[in-house]
């Protein structure tokens, strides 16, 4: 039985356009008469590969190689000017955690506010909340305003509303590093129960330990272009080559 | 279709973001609700002195209501008006004031013009409700004419949200359109008879022609205002062209504002 992919990415590009100055006001427009000056520079340039389904997928690459902005399409916020990529299953990305919060309002409130924007229903966030709250370990500061919580209180609220969105395909950016220790190896443990649940994570780290420990494919993008895809091992083996050499 | 459908799906964020709104903008404050009342009074007050006692600007008596209070008559036409300078405003600075949002997570973007009109929707119908009590204390059959007032506020909540939402855009790549709509604004309300009657601007068209009053009409507030006073100052059914302009405008707004929104919207996080 050969299973579909979880997400197919086919020659995605998309690139942004570099002014020669800032086109934010109305009077660049208006005293050059047309558009301002630019210069294009792609971001991602054809990048097309495969994630299997149930696999963890890591994004490697230097500063500035596109795997960010490779999320962010994937997570449908920036929209790609060629190519296109499918998903099978529901989708759910993590660039940022506690999205939306509004420091006034409660944990609880902002757990059902978080939760909707991240596309959760209001029944399934009542079924989770429990589950949650338990997770995040603010139970007791739950019906207090977020403003009053801790930098690690906030950020474990808002991963462990996250977490719980529970998508059949989950996109990470470099969230994995937040919390205490203990907090890392919860988040650690919901890892491999969400891989062993047969669910595919696509995820962004520097952390080479955490990659290697975690992934079993992966893509090495530099410069917009995709370098290898494939086994992690090979594909991490590869990068850490390139970067000894340019040393 | 698709599109639609999704905006229809998350309308549980639409209300969860207007929670947010309603219930963050007066927390920690004593008197919490109370001062989106305490608003519009106080504006009353300054507008009654200023243009019933010191100007003098006396509106005709309300036909068939008899009414004939200008603090009244006043407010029927300024809270629909600060509705929609409030939709409009905060419109415009919804997705620029929400960009960490938009750059981080998707979903349907115009919840967050939506999010406004429902806020401040919310905080008008409280207004509208409490004008109707007082209404009818002081002698105005408004009760009956209640279900219109309802569809002419759903009427120019979509005038106000269209507008609203091509503004928001136009402001990711102008800057300078939130500067340029607050001055505009405010011209605009002294071009719609709000604190002044109509009959004003009827004695100018007698002295410098009738084009005076035929280009002062164009304004879409200005048949907003007079229906909201027709309904609820005078008690009588609207005015056949003036409800027929109200619709066409609300309509063409908010189809144009939902057009230039969807085209635009995949290219925000980009602009941000």
């Amino acid at each position: 039985m050969t299973e579909k992919p979880a997400v197919s990415v086919d020659g995605l590009s998309l690139k942004y356009r570099l002014y020669k100055e800032r086109n934010d006001a109305l009077k660049t427009a208006l005293l050059r008469g047309r558009r301002a000056v630019y210069e294009d520079f792609w971001a991602l340039d054809d990048v097309s590969f495969e994630v299997p389904t149930g696999s963890t997928f890591g994004l490697i690459g230097n500063n500035g190689a596109g795997k960010s902005t490779l999320l962010k399409v994937l997570s449908r916020i920036l929209y790609p000017d060629k190519g296109s990529f499918t998903a099978n299953g529901r989708m759910a990305a993590l660039l940022e955690v506690g999205s939306g919060f509004h420091p006034e309002l409660s944990g609880r409130e902002n757990i059902f506010l978080n939760g909707s924007i991240l596309g959760m229903s209001r029944k399934e966030i009542t079924r989770k909340f429990d589950e949650i709250v338990d997770f995040s370990g603010v139970s007791k500061f739950i019906d207090q305003p977020v403003k009053n919580y801790s930098s690690g209180m906030y950020v474990r609220l808002g991963f462990s509303v996250a977490i719980n969105v529970d998508p059949d395909i989950l996109v990470v950016d470099e969230v994995l590093s937040v919390g205490d220790a203990a907090f890392k190896a919860k988040c650690a443990n919901k890892f491999v129960d969400f891989k062993k649940a047969g669910k595919t994570v696509i995820l962004v780290t520097h952390s080479m330990t955490s990659l290697q420990s975690m992934c079993d494919q992966a893509a090495w993008i530099n410069q917009g272009k995709l370098v290898t895809v494939g086994d992690a091992k090979t594909v991490i083996a590869d990068y850490k080559k390139s970067v000894d050499e340019s040393k | 279709m698709k599109y639609l459908s999704e905006l229809f799906a998350s309308r549980e964020l639409l209300s969860n973001l207007v929670m947010r709104e309603v219930k963050g903008k007066y927390r920690r404050t004593v008197f919490g609700q109370l001062w989106s009342l305490i608003n519009p009074l106080a504006t009353m007050l300054v507008y009654t002195v200023v243009f019933s006692f010191i100007f003098r600007a006396r509106p005709s008596v309300g036909d068939p209501s008899g009414m004939n209070i200008y603090p009244l008559w006043l407010m029927c036409g300024l809270l629909p008006w600060m509705f929609f300078n409030r939709v409009v405003t905060g419109g415009l600075n919804s997705i620029t004031s929400n960009a960490g949002l938009i750059k981080k997570v998707y979903f349907p973007r115009m919840n967050l013009p939506f999010a406004v009109t429902g806020s401040t929707g919310y905080t008008w119908l409280n207004e509208m409700a409490l004008l109707s009590v007082v209404l009818m204390v002081f002698g105005a059959f408004v009760l009956p004419w209640l279900p219109l007032v309802v569809l002419f506020m759903l009427l120019l909540a979509l005038f106000a949200t269209g507008l609203g939402m091509a503004l928001a855009i136009l402001t990711v790549y102008f800057r300078d359109a939130q500067h340029f709509t607050a001055i505009a604004i405010q011209m605009w309300m002294y071009l719609t008879p709000i604190i002044y009657p109509i009959n004003l601007v009827e004695e100018a068209a007698d002295k410098h022609g009738q084009i005076v009053l035929d280009l002062y009409r164009l304004n879409p507030m200005e048949r907003f205002v007079s229906v909201f006073r027709q309904l609820m100052y005078d008690n009588r059914w609207p005015d056949l062209a003036d409800s027929l302009w109200c619709v066409g405008w609300a309509v063409g707004m908010f189809v144009f504002g939902f057009l230039i929104f969807k085209r635009f919207e995949k290219k925000l996080a980009v602009r941000l």
